[in-house]
């Protein structure tokens, strides 16, 4: 019955974005599976660029790793974050895979036209944007505002300039380091050299 | 002087020139309300099943699709709108019972899907030419399970793939419950609903008789299947099987 459910759901979405298709069509049946640690689903793409819930028995020709830490930096689409997920097998199925799951979007409003007729489900959708937008709004306002308290009035975190400015401080001891490694081993090969009687 | 060798029809066994005569007999008795006692029998989880088969089937427009064993038509139905008027969907079945039910109801839905009774194990169509095969609930009562899935892929196009929805084996701890439900409960349903209580005994001890989900996938690997796999549907009272041709 999940699975079922499942599929039709993927099946819908995908069909509501229909540039999907010629994306997924040329890896038609082949399989991905989804590894978010607690849970695994795996993904067959079907001969029609569509996807489905893969069976029992199935052998996916890619893995991707998605640690459950990574999800809330995907979720607030931190580009840095996709570097960090975990490709194996079939490099080029997970990219074009990812890049559909990351990409397809939900037209709610379509589907609530067929309930509703469109002029409600347009309004429905505006307001729904509009809140979204506006409970945005407050929580980055009330974000910077913390955030400004505990920079500047009770020093909890480090601002980013002077973070930046550690950051290049780290970098110039290391090649300091790195230089001074260097000449002590050019001297200890001199000693050494200076000391054989061979020589 | 010939040997002549057996086959299992339910639980009995006879001779494997009787079986396919003894299985047309079942079908011509419950062809006419063959989909009322598939609702009642499964509670309509039937329609989700092959609206499952169909959903994973890959199937595209402009494709062609045979349906073996498709009966009453429901499947062709289904992938003839997926098709649309550039695809082509036929419509086979060994018995003429049935068969008539399933053209009847594509006419009367405006429907061009051609309706050909023929044997699954001996396939009127040339190599390579179909894009999707289906037998939804029909491979069961085939005798020679093994030459009918060699035709199939016989006919199918390379990157083609076979589609086998049918009665599997039931998950473990449900094992006890069903077979009350088969061999109790379904016979009855069919002497009331149906009055053919005979017939659905033998529906029930077909399923019993069928390979179960590994033997099956075997089973479309030996018959020059590739990729196979299968999705228990219902706890494994019902498994979709899909297999390519490469």
């Amino acid at each position: 019955m999940l699975k079922q459910l499942s599929t039709h759901i993927i099946q819908h979405l995908l069909a509501q974005n229909e540039w999907t298709a010629p994306m997924l069509q040329p890896f038609a049946s082949q399989s991905a599976q989804l590894n978010f640690v607690l849970f695994k689903t795996s993904l067959v793409i079907l001969e029609n660029g569509s996807l489905a819930i893969a069976g029992e028995t199935n052998v996916p020709d890619a893995t991707i790793t998605i640690p459950p830490s990574l999800l809330l930096r995907l979720m607030a689409k931190d580009e840095s974050a996709k570097l960090q997920i975990k490709v194996e097998g079939d490099t080029h199925l997970a990219t074009a895979l990812a890049k559909v799951l990351s990409h397809v979007r939900w037209d709610y409003e379509d589907d609530l036209s067929k309930l509703t007729g469109d002029v409600p489900a347009y309004k429905i959708g505006e307001f729904t944007r509009q809140t979204v937008s506006s409970v945005k709004d407050t929580a980055t306002n009330l974000a910077e505002m913390l955030s400004e308290y505990w920079q500047e009035e009770k020093p909890l975190l480090a601002k980013k300039r002077h973070i930046e400015q550690f950051n290049t401080e780290v970098d110039t001891l290391r090649a300091d380091v790195e230089r001074l490694e260097k000449r002590l081993n050019k001297l200890a090969t001199k000693i050494n050299t200076s000391t054989d009687p061979n020589s | 002087m010939t040997t002549e060798h057996n086959t299992h029809f339910g639980f009995k066994t006879v001779a494997e020139s009787e079986k396919a005569k003894k299985v047309a007999d079942v079908f011509h008795s419950v062809a006419s309300k063959y989909d009322l006692m598939n609702d009642v029998m499964s509670a309509g989880m039937h329609r989700g099943w092959k609206r499952f088969a169909v959903s994973v089937s890959g199937v595209n427009r402009g494709d062609k699709v045979l349906d073996i064993a498709g009966g009453s038509g429901d499947l062709s139905k289904l992938f003839a709108q997926k098709v649309g008027a550039e695809g082509q969907v036929i419509l086979t079945d060994i018995n003429a019972s049935m068969l008539g039910v399933g053209r009847d109801r594509m006419l009367d839905a405006g429907l061009n899907v051609p309706a050909l009774q023929c044997d699954a194990e001996k396939l009127p169509f040339p190599d390579n030419y179909f894009d999707c095969v289906i037998v939804a609930f029909g491979l069961r009562n085939m005798t020679h399970k093994d030459r009918a899935l060699a035709e199939m892929q016989r006919v199918l196009k390379v990157g083609g793939r076979l589609l086998v929805l049918e009665f599997s084996k039931v998950w473990q701890p449900l094992s006890k419950a069903y077979d009350m439900y088969s061999f109790k409960l379904l016979p009855l349903m069919g002497k009331l609903l149906a009055k053919d209580a005979e017939s659905y005994q033998y529906l029930a001890e077909s399923i019993r008789m069928h390979p179960d989900q590994e033997t099956l996938k075997q089973m479309m690997i030996d018959a020059g299947l590739s990729k196979v796999d299968y999705y228990n549907l219902s706890a494994g009272v019902v498994a979709l099987h899909k297999g390519y041709k490469t």
